[in-house]
């Protein structure tokens, strides 16, 4: 488990400053996401992260309201027990397709990234079809020499959601 | 009627799958329940608080329009142009002073009233519109509309008594115990089209058994659980519903014990998003009421919902969900309440398992239309209960349904 992040400035930005480190942590969360390793997901997040799958019409408006909220690791533990211990749901495969990253400049030991994402979900004996049309607002900070993600913002354009959203994005 | 369906021999404790999958037996549930005597729900007064401002939704089938038309009037008109019937306003939500089609510039006062032809006496005293044409004629339709304590309420048959009234004395105290004339608040939105017949839904939440069954998270947290000290009531004539019950402890015993799925050792890792406070009066933590055939009003703990029904063909129907707050809640109710939303909605821990089994029910049902479910939990009295092992609200519904259809 991490300690929750303390701002540390230059020191130790030498990751946050490599692109291919940063390229390499979000192949990696959709690697492992893919794979259904849900138990590994929340290992991508500081303690103290914010994670949202929350419709554009409530972003831009300024409502709080996220489709998936958490404020901490421990809710996107929550998470997966429910998804591995209490939920009922149809067996299906998701499989993300993230655009090219627009990575920005750090400040206060934070980069901002950008990038697309289309989750695309298969049914059993249904054709595939697209979940969710987003774009991603992540922001990567350094916590004990690796990159893990301190806030991520999934603003999907697709607000008709096909009945259920399963897995996290 | 197209098939000559019967109702099954055990009226009461059969609902036929034809119900849910004949596309005749939908239109005439489009005309005689969504367009007949019956108050649909179109929105909240507080999303659109200023004057020409609108919200576009769906009633049944038909798009309409809710517009502020005046500091204390709102209008519901059908998205409708009277010229060509184009759905002419697109957008979910904005602000205008006047309604306007842009095929050929028809305007219409917020009101619903055509106030602007393009050329109606022609052009250099070529064409135009008849001598006959009476703009007073051809206005956009306008609903007859009620706002009951913030929320806004609009039916298209004349026959509909007022709104009060269609709820019932009894159902007024358990609607305006959450809507108590306090000012609303928008939190936001879920919206999600889910593969089943839209009275899957007002089933789903007239059906307390499965909620103690299915939702093993409710259960393991005490949310809600078949032994706790629960309620049904429906009206004197079936069609609406509540399902009341209070919030216990995390604990086994022989309700458990029937739960293959129950998990005693589950533990949150973050439990606030369980911080539950008692807001209303009485010991009651759930109230969730079906008002027949639009939409569900939910309070369960700190959650306060609306859920709009929108069907769509015999198969299908959207499901809009409003978040709310009351607008003097303190930050931290709006938090606790957007957190709790994490129970809710598509991806919710306990809902998506009713979009998932409503999926599964229709899957069921398409095939085998002749077939029928069985409703028979409590017997096959339609009455109200103090308890929860029970499907008498659903057995309400479709006696209502019956007399409505003409289905003896």
């Amino acid at each position: 488990m991490h300690e929750a992040m303390e701002c540390q400035g230059a020191a130790g930005a030498g990751l946050l400053n490599s692109r291919e480190a940063i390229r390499d942590l979000f192949d990696d969360y959709y690697a492992t996401l893919d794979a259904v390793d849900l138990e590994a997901w929340p290992n991508f997040f500081t303690e103290d992260c914010v994670y949202r799958v929350i419709s554009r019409e409530n972003y831009e408006r300024g409502f709080s309201l996220a489709t998936i909220g958490a404020e901490s690791r421990g809710m996107l533990m929550d998470r997966v027990t429910g998804l591995r211990t209490t939920q009922v749901y149809a067996p299906r495969y998701y499989r993300r397709f993230a655009g090219p990253l627009k990575i920005g400049r750090g400040a206060d030991g934070a980069v901002p990234v950008e990038h697309n994402l289309l989750l695309v979900q298969t049914l059993i004996d249904k054709q595939s079809e697209i979940i969710l049309s987003a774009r991603c607002y992540d922001s990567v900070v350094e916590v004990d020499g690796r990159l893990a993600l301190e806030r991520r913002d999934v603003v999907f354009d697709s607000e008709m959601i096909p009945n259920s959203l399963i897995y996290p994005a | 009627m197209s098939k000559n369906h019967t109702w099954p021999e055990d009226g009461r404790g059969r609902v036929p799958f034809w119900v849910y999958t004949d596309p005749q037996v939908y239109r005439e549930e489009i005309d005689k329940i969504w367009y007949g005597p019956h108050w649909l729900y179109v929105g909240l007064e507080c999303e659109i608080p200023n004057v020409g401002d609108f919200k576009t939704t769906t009633l049944g089938e038909r798009p309409v329009i809710m517009v502020r038309s005046g500091v204390d009037e709102i209008t519901v008109v059908e998205n409708r142009c009277a010229h060509r019937g184009l759905k002419f306003c697109q957008e979910r939500f904005g602000n205008r002073q006047d309604l306007l089609c842009p095929y050929h510039q028809w305007a219409y006062s917020l009101r619903g009233d055509l106030i602007g032809v393009p050329f109606r006496r022609g052009v250099k005293k070529q064409g135009g519109m008849p001598a006959d044409f009476d703009p007073s004629a051809n206005g956009l339709h306008r609903l007859r509309v009620e706002e009951a304590n913030g929320v806004v309420w609009a039916t298209f048959s004349d026959e509909t008594p007022s709104f009060r009234e269609y709820l019932g004395e009894r159902f007024w105290k358990h609607y305006t115990r959450v809507y108590d004339g306090r000012k609303l608040e928008v939190l936001g939105y879920n919206r999600q089209r889910i593969p089943g017949n839209w009275k899957l839904m007002q089933e789903n939440i007239k059906d307390p058994y499965h909620a103690g069954l299915l939702h093993v998270f409710f259960v393991t947290f005490g949310l809600f659980r078949a032994d706790q000290k629960s309620a049904v009531d429906i009206d004197d004539l079936g069609r609406h519903g509540i399902l009341i019950s209070r919030k216990g402890e995390k604990e086994q015993n022989e309700v458990t014990a029937d739960m293959r799925q129950f998990k005693s050792d589950l533990v949150l890792n973050d439990p606030r998003i369980l911080d539950v406070v008692q807001e209303f009066t009485g010991e009651e933590t759930v109230g969730m009421i079906t008002i027949f055939p639009s939409v569900i009003l939910q309070q369960q703990v700190n959650s306060l919902t609306t859920r709009q029904i929108v069907p769509s063909g015999p198969g299908a129907f959207d499901f809009h969900w409003t978040h709310w707050t009351y607008a003097d809640d303190s930050s931290e109710m709006k938090q606790r309440r957007t957190r709790q939303a994490n129970l809710f909605g598509p991806a919710g821990f306990v809902s998506a398992d009713d979009g998932e089994v409503i999926e599964f029910s229709q899957q069921g049902f398409s095939p085998s239309e002749d077939e029928a479910a069985l409703v028979t939990m409590g017997g096959r009295e339609i009455e109200c209960t103090d308890h929860m092992v029970t499907e008498t609200a659903i057995r309400g519904m479709y006696d209502y349904w019956r007399k409505v259809m003409g289905y003896a």
